[in-house]
């Protein structure tokens, strides 16, 4: 033991003890019965109607970029769920517990959250909606949509795409352990030196946020070179760079800013576990560390990962407006300059999240004006997409609403954002709820192209419409709820309200923080609406079966597949003509075509070592964070030695014959003339000109993604 | 699917791998960390000495650890290595030159009076 533990170890069970377990509180017992009950519901379930087979055969050890998309989307949801929850928690304690006579209940002198515990909500708040709610989410979109739009059979790297998702998965049961085992970190989700040095949070608390925080880097790092490499090497024929669509490019952006940034962050908490476990002294004041160099190396990493998750959301908004303007995106090349300007500008702005440092007027002045830069290429995206719009039959479906719900978002945030890129300005209003204010606007950003993008893919996935009156309810609440919250938000923030109160001394702002409270209640009606809406689609499903194409206007390659889309993607890889290739093929009548013939295609095998090894991730992570090594060495051996046996057993796939392809196309393409009542059986279509539909050798020009699966992993 | 490249052998990246290169990317490595960990305990120079010999060790193991684990060079048949070289080089001076700058100039602001730090 190289550091001074508090409290009780053992070699057997590290710090684990059953004093851990917050069986006495009052908010968490309850919680962890009803959990108990609802997984041996689950279980219980699964089992009664005989389903482990299916789950395991099908979605446990798959291989499939769409279904490990939407596993990631779930994941995202339910987290997203839990980080709306905690938001819910930190609302009704600062209304609560405010002013001198507020009452105080469960141990709190004011309100219902002791200090300790509110800090543990904040914090989580914000890891959980950034990392394991906004991230999975716009990876799981990018896994589902990106092949597809490219025209590859499935990810470069199926196999690698597993294990992120089931790494992904790891750390997210991590943090929800937390609730129930130990505690988590009270140094909000970015932490501070030296508040996460041993001495001062003794606790398991701050473990907990290290492994977490390690694993979703682990895993988001591995998804990103994974679709780095899937956009380079596995573009059908015809698919040159310029044609594609705005989602791959800015999923190509996003995945650099990924793979170069997420390294300083998990070098950045490298050092904080060698501050706590081997009583290093990197953020330390004494023995020659420096408490800055946390904050500077967390936000070399925090900054890109901001435009990580922003910049994918602007892709899913370029798909969305021309689909329901019917017109091609305005300025094609200009977007993608401007994604690509944003990602790059992405790596000189992050002092902004510290200008108080003190760093002196020529730095500040620096970061001022690259920070202010980055309003360039988003202003230019903004009116690419008002020019799209601008005359254009635009149809306010409730994905368009939901896309030009992210517009106002974005400006908001961003003329807020540009206030606080001025350092006289964000001394000011450094460290209070405006801050906060602005950046839950830029987060909503990428919150409302997220539920665009469900609408909008959905029928893709899953072969029907969500139904439009309840999406739109669901969207006039959420942005309601927006509104109620965020205003009050900003306006609190200028009267000086700082962040992360839990008890807010100024009754003056009660008015305010009842608004908000409200504010809370309406979005928790549009979660009931979402519910809601999930159910009545599920239900209407067979009346709102989708066509090929769902929405009649859409124009990118993936809406050319079956909806929902085959495990294959594309029986015979199709060849691109131009930029918006259906829009094209729709123009000159051949977006109803049949191959020819089909030939053999070769696929890669399910398997289920990257569920044990992210399983094991995962028991690794809780034997660090309890400090119990016998534990932490044997899953860490059993890792590499997992990885070993997958490389030299590697993967030899299997094949689909032409045949068996040609049967299920058949059925495919009934369904689809059931769906959307057109499609031309047989030969090419009248096409002038050297077009061409589909490659002369058939599926061998496009993806395979079994030969690059045994490349490299 | 007979393709040419289905033998992964045969790929020019793992044609690039020798068990003489990685093992000298990994014994560069560990002998100049070894050295620098040695020197740092011993205090064996002056403490700005101490860093820069420090800096120095570490761009060493860098440049080895690049070229020899991660095979990244300017060969023809490995262009995305180096497109992925081109990005990672305007990055690095860029992270550590910031740093450097504001730390630096943090220190002229705060702690005129520290001496043998920069």
């Amino acid at each position: 033991m190289l550091v001074q533990l508090p409290g009780g170890w053992n070699p057997l069970l590290g710090r684990l003890a059953l004093d851990q377990i917050p069986y006495d509180n009052p908010i968490l017992a309850p919680l962890f019965v009803a959990v108990v009950v609802g997984t041996i519901l689950l279980f219980g379930l699964i089992t009664y109607y005989r389903k482990w087979g299916y789950l395991w055969k099908e979605w446990l050890t798959t291989v499939d970029h769409k279904k490990l998309g939407v596993m990631y989307i779930i994941i995202g949801l339910v987290m997203l769920f839990r980080g709306f929850i905690d938001g819910l928690m930190i609302r009704t304690q600062q209304v609560w517990a405010n002013g001198p006579h507020s009452s105080g209940v469960f141990g709190a002198l004011h309100g219902y959250l002791t200090p300790f515990h509110f800090g543990q909500v904040y914090s989580a708040h914000g890891l959980i909606m950034i990392l394991l709610a906004a991230t999975p989410l716009l990876v799981g979109f990018m896994n589902i949509i990106v092949p597809i739009q490219i025209g590859a059979r499935d990810m470069a790297y199926p196999y690698l795409n597993a294990l992120g998702l089931w790494i992904t998965a790891a750390a997210a049961v991590l943090i929800m352990i937390s609730l129930f085992v130990g505690d988590f970190a009270h140094n909000g989700w970015f932490g501070y030196a030296p508040i996460f040095e041993l001495q001062y949070s003794p606790g398991v608390g701050v473990d907990y946020w290290i492994w977490t925080l390690q694993l979703t880097a682990l895993g988001t790092t591995l998804g990103g070179i994974n679709l780095l490499v899937t956009i380079i090497k596995m573009r059908a024929p015809g698919m040159t760079w310029f044609r594609l669509p705005i989602f791959v490019w800015t999923s190509l952006s996003a995945n650099i800013i990924a793979l170069t940034s997420f390294p300083a962050l998990q070098v950045a908490l490298g050092l904080v576990a060698a501050d706590r476990y081997l009583g290093s002294h990197f953020f330390t004041a004494g023995f020659g560390g420096n408490l800055m160099l946390y904050t500077n190396l967390f936000w070399i990493w925090g900054h890109p990962e901001v435009y990580f998750v922003i910049l994918p959301a602007f892709g899913m908004m370029s798909e969305i407006f021309p689909t329901f303007s019917e017109k091609p995106l305005f300025g094609y090349v200009t977007m993608v300059a401007a994604s690509f300007a944003i990602a790059g500008v992405s790596w000189m702005v992050w002092l902004h999240h510290f200008f108080t440092m003190g760093a002196g007027p020529q730095v500040n002045s620096f970061f001022s004006v690259a920070t202010m830069l980055v309003g360039i290429p988003t202003g230019v995206k903004v009116f690419n997409w008002a020019f799209t719009m601008y005359r254009g039959r635009i149809t306010y479906s409730a994905a368009m609403l939901w896309a030009i719900g992210a517009l106002f978002m974005l400006l908001v945030g961003g003329m807020t954002g540009m206030m606080l890129a001025i350092p006289a300005i964000n001394y000011m209003v450094h460290n209070s709820v405006f801050v906060i204010a602005h950046f839950h606007s830029m987060l909503l950003v990428i919150v409302y192209a997220i539920f665009g993008s469900v609408i909008f893919w959905f029928p893709k996935v899953f072969g029907f419409r969500l139904d439009e009156y309840w999406a739109k309810v669901m969207f006039w609440l959420f942005t309601a709820g927006s509104a109620l919250v965020f205003v009050p938000m900003y306006m609190l923030g200028f009267m000086g309200m700082t962040r992360r109160l839990d008890y807010v001394f100024n009754p003056a702002w009660h008015p305010y923080l009842e608004v908000m409270e409200v504010g809370i209640a309406v979005y928790c009606l549009s979660v009931l609406a979402f519910v809601v809406l999930l159910y009545v689609s599920i239900r209407d499903r067979v009346k709102n079966r989708a066509g090929a194409d769902a929405w009649g206007t859409a124009r990118s390659l993936e809406w050319l597949a079956h909806s929902p889309v085959p495990f294959y993607n594309f029986a015979v890889t199709p060849h691109v003509n131009a930029r918006d290739e259906l829009a094209w093929r729709r123009e000159h009548g051949m977006d109803a075509l049949e191959p020819e013939r089909y030939v053999d295609i070769h696929m890669p095998s399910n398997t289920g070592m990257a569920l044990y090894i992210g399983a094991l991730t995962f028991v690794l992570g809780f034997g660090l964070t309890w400090r119990i090594w016998w534990l932490s060495l044997l899953s860490l051996a059993a890792i590499i030695l997992l990885m070993i046996i997958r490389s030299f057993r590697g993967d030899d796939g299997y094949i689909i014959t032409g045949a068996e392809l040609e049967r299920m196309e058949k059925e495919a393409l009934r369904n689809r003339a059931q769906a959307d009542g057109k499609y031309v059986s047989g030969g090419r279509g009248q096409v002038a000109g050297t077009a061409i539909a589909y490659g002369r050798n058939g599926a061998s020009m496009g993806g395979d993604p079994f030969n690059s699966s045994r490349d490299g992993i | 699917m007979s393709h040419g490249h289905s033998d992964p052998v045969q790929h020019p990246e793992v044609q690039m791998s020798s068990v003489r290169g990685y093992l000298s990317g990994f014994l560069i490595s560990v002998l100049l960390m070894l050295a620098a960990t040695y020197m740092s305990a011993t205090h064996a120079f002056p403490p700005f000495g101490l860093l820069m010999v420090i800096t120095v060790c570490a761009a060493i193991a860098t440049i080895a650890q690049t070229y020899f684990l991660l095979h990244i060079d300017t060969a023809e048949h490995n262009i995305w290595n180096t497109v992925s070289l081109v990005l990672f080089i305007p990055l690095f001076v860029l992270t550590i030159g910031l740093t450097w700058w504001m730390f630096s100039q943090l220190y002229l602001h705060t702690m005129p009076a520290m001496t043998g730090m920069h």
